[in-house]
């Protein structure tokens, strides 16, 4: 597939005080593509993603977007780009339409197109009663779903979305999962970090493996699994990150759970 | 739904402005409008009740401002000696907005929390920056309005219309410098430490801050020689360091008018340093955004154990979940910072006012005549910590942890803000008592130290009494920051005079024989009795009291 470069990584380094997060990472991702982005917890994924968002500076090498090079500084570039960050963070005390009115005018939509727009899709996400109501009192999954819509109302090129499924039903992972085929046939990019590898495993045609800061397996799910003499990408993953040990900690752990519960006198 | 603020529209007047300075400015309003309409949405309970209170609660706070802006209605006056009186009313003034400042506004500045939501936008990270401190500026003008108003209209009255003319713009100045001067110093800070460390630091210039603004105005007091009920004024060079007093020469000008060199001199700056000041920081805007950053970094070091806390523990509570509570609150206490922020300038000033009013009496009378009347009373400042203090044990910044504590199986509940005050007691007062209490002794010989013993029972005391006033809940560092200002001015001004209760108490005490150990076993009773009831140990009682 010979298509349009969307965004490329050059070589990128980045550093916290004496600890090196990214150990020079070097990708490139093509229009249409569903990465999935996967690692151990602290192998620096959300800092690459950071990174690209234009969150973090201080980094070394070559970060372009849309054949720009986000250094320079002009944030126009994320005007393409939708992004669901991790936490569900958000403004809690607004109401859901006020929340998304306000991020689709911060991406230069018009007041009432974002109004006309944010209503129409929270309708699509059963969420049209609580259109009124604040992310304060939403579940954790009504606020997923707000959040997804949130980096979807001005129509992105570029979609980061990292764990974007936490907190949601089972009917709603599969709209999800539905949704991201059908933009990505539409030749959108959606970069996507997630820990849950059956999912990694169904949606993306891509998937890249950060260990330690830096790419160690990199292409679709059938060409990893050439690289592995196990199964599913679960395994995959346990064997490229070096983990075998996951029987004897849960051992251990349980029996220091067990150890003197008995005459704790609370 | 959204609506439009009186402030943005205002504001919109100055959109070439703003523009000049590379700053989007329709993204800069939809961004204020929207932390407008979330400030309105506080409301101070985190269980939704049905009943809550809209509305924004800081316009509900402002009159214990205008209250307090009554203090400089004396000064107006007094005569017509401007350089004189209007640097004391600019003193005050610079003194009320940089302590508001500083203890409130200062997270709104250093805020990170919303980097994720607004800096993935594009927006230009100067039109962020400036989002942040014309939200404070707002803010601030309505506080220095609050504050100034009644003032202005009896300048107005006593000395004209030239008189509250010069009196605004210098305000409109003042006002400039004071947020922006703030700014600066944090930016000046961010730049060379990062981490904990930082945050440690900018605690530092914090207190220091306050704790400078007080000194600062009592030099300002000296710089004049009041000879023969005259108060003449002689120009020194040191005095273009002193804010209020660039404010004052205005005034000269204005009205009298002298123009003399040093009048002039000290006007201009009044002017010029507030314009610098904004150049400088749209210069530097930049460079803040990024060492922001540094606040969430943390470098984190394996701390020791802290066997000090344990021994205190043991010594002071009465179960072991008295003492959990107690170890739990030293930490919090230690590592929550946006309680340091809050209280440390307050424990500054506690720990200064004593020997500003000591150093005050040393201008008439000698030390050794000091020490053997009744001045060491003046130690009562320090515990005018106490009622903020304790107020603000309420908050935490990580306040949704604390359904841990419900969830638990505490089966004394009331052990919980018993052992949190008795680690106030020991954490915060008892070494800002200490230590005043050292130079208190060298000053009044031994013979204070009974005094001294009746100061510190009174202070727990009052403690307890301020917690039964203020606080009375269950657990402590469970509510919101957010609501830190928005609790009853007015019963805060009430709690400092329950300093006063013991002070008179005190005084009183010094007239009889042996009243000192009178008094001491009078509050040695009142603490055993009182804890006992507030705190009770059995379960039944306290399960009562939960919500």
């Amino acid at each position: 597939m010979e298509s349009e470069k969307v965004l490329s990584l050059t070589d990128l380094t980045m550093n916290y005080g004496p600890k090196r997060v990214l150990n020079g990472v070097d990708l490139d991702v093509f229009k249409g593509q569903i990465i999935g982005y996967i690692g151990p917890n602290g192998a620096g994924k959300s800092t690459t993603v950071k990174i690209m968002l234009g969150l973090i500076d201080g980094f070394e090498g070559k970060v372009e977007i849309f054949g720009c090079d986000i250094s320079e500084g002009n944030p126009d570039y994320k005007r393409r780009i939708g992004y669901v960050p991790e936490n569900a963070e958000a403004y809690d005390t607004l109401t859901a339409l006020e929340y998304l009115q306000f991020t689709g005018e911060l991406y230069g939509m018009d007041n009432s197109d974002a109004k006309e727009k944010a209503l129409r899709l929270l309708n699509e996400f059963d969420l049209e009663d609580v259109a009124h109501k604040r992310l304060s009192s939403f579940s954790k999954g009504m606020k997923q779903k707000t959040l997804i819509i949130s980096s979807l109302l001005h129509d992105p090129d570029l979609l980061f979305l990292d764990e974007p499924l936490s907190g949601l039903d089972a009917n709603s992972i599969m709209i999800i999962q539905e949704l991201l085929a059908q933009l990505a046939a539409q030749g959108k990019t959606i970069f996507y970090s997630s820990h849950i590898m059956d999912l990694v495993e169904k949606i993306s045609n891509r998937i890249v493996l950060l260990v330690e800061g830096k790419v160690v397996a990199d292409g679709s799910f059938t060409e990893l699994q050439a690289l592995s003499e196990k199964g599913t990408l679960s395994d995959i993953f346990n064997q490229l990150t070096g983990f075998t040990e996951n029987k004897t900690i849960a051992e251990r752990v349980v029996s220091i759970v067990g150890e003197g519960s008995h005459d704790a006198d609370l | 739904m959204m609506q439009t603020f009186k402030s943005l529209q205002f504001l919109r007047l100055f959109k070439g402005l703003f523009e000049k300075f590379g700053i989007d400015y329709d993204a800069l309003q939809k961004i204020l409008s929207i932390k407008l309409t979330m400030d309105q949405r506080r409301v101070p309970t985190i269980f939704n009740d049905s009943k809550k209170k809209e509305g924004n609660h800081f316009f509900k706070s402002l009159w214990i401002y205008a209250l307090y802006g009554l203090i400089l209605i004396p000064f107006l006056l007094l005569g017509t000696n401007y350089v004189f009186q209007m640097s004391l009313v600019f003193g005050l003034i610079i003194f009320i907005i940089m302590t508001s400042m500083i203890s409130d506004f200062s997270t709104v500045l250093l805020d990170v929390r919303d980097k994720n939501i607004l800096n993935t936008k594009p927006i230009n990270g100067r039109t962020i920056n400036a989002a942040k401190i014309v939200h404070v500026m707002i803010y601030m003008t309505v506080i220095t309005g609050a504050f100034v108003t009644v003032p202005l209209i009896v300048g107005l009255v006593r000395h004209g219309i030239v008189f509250s003319i010069v009196f605004f713009i210098d305000l409109v100045f003042t006002l400039l410098f004071v947020v922006v001067l703030t700014a600066l110093i944090y930016l000046f800070v961010l730049r060379f430490f990062d981490g904990e460390r930082l945050k440690d630091i900018i605690n530092y210039v914090q207190i220091m801050l306050s704790v400078g603004i007080i000194v600062g105005y009592q030099i300002l007091i000296r710089s004049f020689n009041v000879v023969d009920f005259d108060i003449v004024y002689s120009f020194s060079w040191w005095h273009v360091f002193i804010p209020p007093l660039w404010y004052g020469a205005t005034f000269e000008l204005a009205m009298h008018p002298i123009f003399t060199g040093p009048f002039i001199s000290l006007a201009l700056l009044g002017f010029i340093i507030p314009v610098i000041a904004i150049f400088l920081y749209a210069r530097l805007m930049p460079s803040f955004e990024r060492n922001l950053e540094k606040l969430l970094s943390d470098s984190g070091k394996k701390r020791k154990s802290n066997w000090l806390a344990n021994l205190w523990a043991a010594l002071t509570c009465r179960s072991k979940e008295e003492r959990l509570f107690f170890r739990f609150a030293m930490t919090m206490m230690k590592k929550e910072r946006e309680f340091k922020l809050k209280t440390y300038p307050g424990i500054g000033i506690a720990l200064v006012f004593p020997f500003i009013f000591i150093y005050t009496e040393l201008s008439e009378r000698s030390l050794a005549d000091i020490s053997t009347g009744r001045t060491f009373l003046f130690i009562y400042f320090c515990n005018l910590l106490i009622p903020v203090t304790v107020h603000m044990l309420k908050f935490s910044g990580s306040y949704k942890g604390s359904w841990l504590l419900k969830a638990a199986p505490i089966k004394n509940r009331s052990a919980a803000y018993s052992g949190t005050l008795k680690a106030f007691l020991v954490k915060l007062y008892l070494p800002v008592f200490l230590l005043l209490s050292v130079v208190f002794t060298w000053i009044y010989t031994l013979n204070v130290i009974p005094e001294l013993i009746a100061v510190l029972l009174g202070g727990i005391l009052q403690t307890l009494v301020t917690y039964k006033i203020i606080n009375n809940e269950t657990y402590p560092f469970s509510n919101s920051f957010e609501f830190a200002q928005e609790t009853d001015g007015f019963k805060m001004f009430l709690l400092s005079i329950v300093t006063l209760v013991f002070v008179i108490t005190h005084l009183i005490s010094t007239f009889i024989n042996y009243g000192a150990y009178i008094y001491i076993a009078v509050l040695l009773i009142f603490i055993f009795v009182g804890w006992r009831i507030v705190f009770p140990t059995t379960t039944g009682a306290a399960n009562n009291k939960l919500i």
